[in-house]
């Protein structure tokens, strides 16, 4: 069977936060299967007026955030290029400066990786983004180690895959010094940020003078996407919001938060002191029945027959792209045991073995062809309903404490915030659980953050050597 | 006189307040309003009103002058790509090293800021001589400028033509996207680093932005392939800028720019305000701060005057031949460009010199030049990849 289960609506949690507002941000894809290109509603995915007008669309809707992704190789399948998925993107914060001339209120949030980025620079960049937007951007903060994407810079793949996280912190550490350097009245002298051991790959030490003052903001936003327990330590210790991937089940979600609530008070923060915005999908119609028959339909327009081929022949490690979609899995092993960077980081070290075993158990039980459970794997995902369904869970989910916001994917470009802002923001703001108005003008103000981490203890001195700084300086 | 078959080529640099080291402090500006969105706006604003061919924005990744916030800056890319949403017709040409900085990120940056900026877009190729800002990248400093910036610039040309204009085919019938074979490695291997590619960003919209660099910056090809389209010349008088633009522009030289058209860098003071041109400079000299790291009197051409006599300079140096425009460094922007816009390009327009960008042209197209083949596209023999694999060259150390 391929009709997906709504999980949303069915479990009930106590209300903790009876007065929470749901907040949305919206994930501008890019690159993945997500994405509908096959329909005649779906337009070009780089030119600037598909930005425009999903960006506009979202402040419109009051959105708190408009985020971009980064990946810094085109993704292969077995040697070439992968030719399936929507792909090619414009780099995140030169687009976003052009959205920011175009907006006035919403969040600009750039994905890039601390592993090939060099931290003076990006830092610039990013304050660069965040001055000319007003104290409008975010770093949604990302690692890799893999050696493949390193063939396309300078440095190669130098970093061990144990080292992807300290290198992060270290970048963060600089990003930091960077963005403390200008005193606050901008008449004393701007400081001099130097970070030891800042550069994994040499002994050498990061010195450097600052050229960016702070906005409005202070620093931009700090997210991270991270989801191992590595990666929700860095998340307690740096970030100010988490892009989860705990978006389906709110059993799940609420687990989730709680960990990271324990891991962020463990850190010596306050337990809402990170935001957590699950990366989800929202599918309306006006009635259940047309609601459900819409994302039976945009799943299936999501996994065509030579994606779901190819879906599960990287998983088997071969090309599968003369099976029958609409026949049984291989009866084989997969031939390879774990999966690279290839084709993206959510698949990375994926143990291959283990998850065959499971799609075997689940498409026996279910007698499910190799499209149809691709299909359902991919259904887990998301709110189905009609508008006040829809709006009912959501809230549910914001006031059990699961979650702060969503971070929501359109399943089509440029049109499909539409039906969320039109139907869905109405709804919440019906039962009193959305912003009728932006409030603040920064980013900051409307994820209800605190000052930046270095600022709240040096009490808005400029101090920046990060020998006073131990928590963010790498160990050696 | 006769009128060149291209109009004559007026950029105007719009970084800060203006090219001399002291702008900052004569002008008064503070730090905030220096790198604040509405004064960037409104001065390249007032550029394209101006009929301003292109505008450049100066740029480093350290300050000017260390510990000063007068020095505040933003990073260039970004502020092109701002105001890419804010005119419609003048060129936009941030200024980006290509001395430390990954060529990948420079490609997709500089492809993207086209894409917004709708086939507006240029590139400043600049060399970094200071060795603080190895430190910076934590780096050791670069020993040869020139060979790095080719290796650079060469990476990134053929990065923007790794993806041909067609790749994007949405094949429903066979549920491809892209077309594998119109995406390419573009397996680059320099003296310094390698690349494999494709960029993550398609081919921007002119194929090839408009690649600008002070000439000698950038050595030759090794595959006989132009580099730099617009070279920046200078020199201390008329006579000699001219020669160095000749000798930018001359065919058989050999050089990377032995084929681009020769722009002269022109630092302007004008009379202004009731107070004359000589009067300003030695203001603005006696306020430099000691020790900035300036291009200020590196080597342009200056003229110190009044509104007149510039445009007799330009008008002389159109008519020449030798000279396809100029770069305008303003001593103070809000002094120097409002007196040039209301008292010196007037006059050339009249007089049918220049023309101002039309809204929506590309840059290559205001420039006159063409919208070059894709080097991988098999319909055209560029000779590129065969030069390429015919110049192998030692494995990168990285």
């Amino acid at each position: 069977m391929t009709t997906p289960t709504t999980p949303p609506h069915a479990p009930a949690a106590p209300i903790v936060r009876p007065h929470a507002q749901v907040h949305f941000g919206v994930f501008f894809q890019g690159v993945n299967h997500t994405t509908i290109w096959s329909d005649p509603e779906s337009g070009s995915q780089t030119d600037l007026a598909s930005f425009e007008r999903v960006v506009r669309t979202a402040e419109r809707g009051l959105f708190d955030a408009f985020f971009l992704g980064e990946g810094l190789r085109l993704r292969e399948t077995r040697g070439r290029i992968h030719d399936l998925d929507v792909v090619g993107r414009p780099d995140a914060i030169t687009q976003l400066a052009a959205l920011a001339a175009i907006t006035q209120r919403i969040g600009l949030v750039a994905t890039q990786n601390t592993t090939y980025h060099d931290p003076a620079e990006l830092a610039r960049r990013l304050a660069s983004l965040d001055v000319l937007s007003g104290g409008r951007a975010a770093w949604n903060v990302v690692t890799t180690d893999n050696a493949w994407t390193g063939e396309n810079f300078r440095r190669g793949g130098y970093l061990d895959h144990t080292d992807r996280y300290e290198r992060a912190a270290a970048v963060l550490a600089v990003a930091r010094g960077v963005w403390d350097a200008f005193p606050d009245d901008l008449a004393g002298d701007v400081a001099r940020v130097s970070v030891p051991g800042a550069d994994l790959r040499t002994p050498r030490d990061l010195a450097l003078d600052v050229s960016t003052p702070r906005s409005p903001q202070g620093h931009p936003v700090i997210f991270q996407a991270g989801d191992s327990p590595q990666g929700r330590d860095f998340a307690a210790a740096h970030a100010d919001v988490i892009f989860s991937r705990h978006g389906a089940v709110l059993a799940d979600a609420l687990e989730f938060a709680a960990d990271v609530r324990r891991r962020v008070v463990a850190a010596g923060r306050p337990g809402d002191d990170v935001k957590i915005f699950p990366g989800t999908a929202i599918v309306v119609g006006d009635t259940p029945a047309e609601a459900e028959e819409k994302a039976r339909w945009v799943r299936r327009a999501q996994v065509t027959p030579a994606t779901a081929l190819s879906i599960v022949g990287n998983i088997w490690g071969e090309d599968l792209s003369s099976y029958d979609p609409d026949g049984p899995l291989p009866a084989h092993d997969p031939v390879v045991a774990e999966l690279g960077g290839e084709r993206g980081s959510a698949t990375t070290g994926a143990r291959t073995h283990e998850v065959a075993r499971q799609w075997r158990a689940l498409a026996e039980a279910e007698n499910l062809s190799i499209r149809e459970l691709v299909v359902r794997n991919a259904g887990e995902r998301g709110f189905t309903g009609t508008p006040g369904a829809v709006a009912d869970a959501l809230t549910r989910w914001v006031r059990a404490g699961a979650v702060d916001g969503f971070n929501l994917s359109p399943w089509i470009v440029p049109s499909g915030l539409d039906d969320v802002v039109e139907k869905v923001v109405p709804a919440l703001q019906e039962r009193g659980a959305y912003p009728t108005a932006y409030e603040g003008t920064t980013l900051r103000e409307h994820l209800g953050l605190r000052e930046p981490l270095t600022r709240r203890a040096r009490g808005r001195s400029a101090a920046v050597d990060a020998d006073s700084e131990p928590t963010l300086v790498p160990t050696p | 006189m006769t009128t060149p078959p291209t109009p004559f080529v007026v950029g105007l640099d719009v970084d800060g307040a203006g090219t001399h080291p002291a702008a900052t402090t004569v002008a008064g500006i503070s730090p905030a309003d220096l790198v604040s969105a509405a004064r960037l706006a409104r001065t390249v604003r007032r550029a394209e009103n101006a009929g301003v061919t292109f505008a450049t924005f100066a740029d480093a990744l350290l300050p000017a002058v260390a510990g000063s916030p007068g020095s505040a800056r933003l990073d260039a890319v970004t502020r092109a790509a701002f105001v890419s949403r804010t005119t419609t017709a003048i060129g936009l040409v941030p200024q980006v090293p290509t001395t430390y900085p990954e060529p990948f990120h420079v490609a997709a940056q500089l492809a993207s800021l086209d894409i917004a900026a709708a086939g507006r877009g240029g590139w400043l190729a600049a060399t970094t001589r200071t060795p603080e800002t190895a430190a910076a990248y934590g780096r050791e400093p670069a020993d040869d400028l020139a060979r790095e910036a080719r290796d650079v610039v060469q990476v990134v040309r053929d990065l923007w033509d790794s993806w041909e204009d067609d790749a994007v085919i949405r094949d429903v019938a066979t549920g491809r996207y892209v077309d594998r074979d119109r995406l390419h490695h573009v397996d680059f291997v320099g003296e310094t680093f390698s690349v494999k590619g494709p960029l993550i960003t398609p081919r921007p919209p002119q194929g090839q932005l408009v690649v600008l660099a002070a000439a000698g910056d950038v050595a030759p090809s090794v595959r006989d392939e132009p580099l730099v389209d617009v070279a920046l010349v200078g020199g201390p008088d008329v006579a000699s800028a001219r020669a160095a633009a000749r000798a930018a522009a001359a065919p058989a030289s050999g050089a990377a720019d032995s084929a681009a058209r020769a722009v002269v860098d022109l630092e302007v003071v004008l009379d202004a305000d009731g107070r004359p041109a000589g009067a300003r400079l030695a203001e603005l000299d006696a306020a430099a701060p000691a020790g900035a790291r300036t291009d200020w009197g590196a080597g342009a051409l200056r003229y110190a005057g009044d509104a007149p006599g510039l445009a007799a300079l330009l008008g002389e140096l159109a008519a020449s031949g030798d000279v396809a425009g100029v770069r305008l460094l303003p001593a103070v922007l809000d002094v120097d460009l409002p007196a040039l816009a209301r008292d010196v390009l007037p006059a050339l327009r009249a007089a049918r010199l220049t023309a101002a960008p039309r809204a929506g042209a590309t840059l290559r197209e205001t420039l006159g030049l063409p919208r070059p083949a894709n080097r991988y596209d098999t319909r055209y023999d560029t000779g590129h990849r065969e030069a390429r694999h015919a110049a192998p060259r030692a494995a990168a150390t990285a």
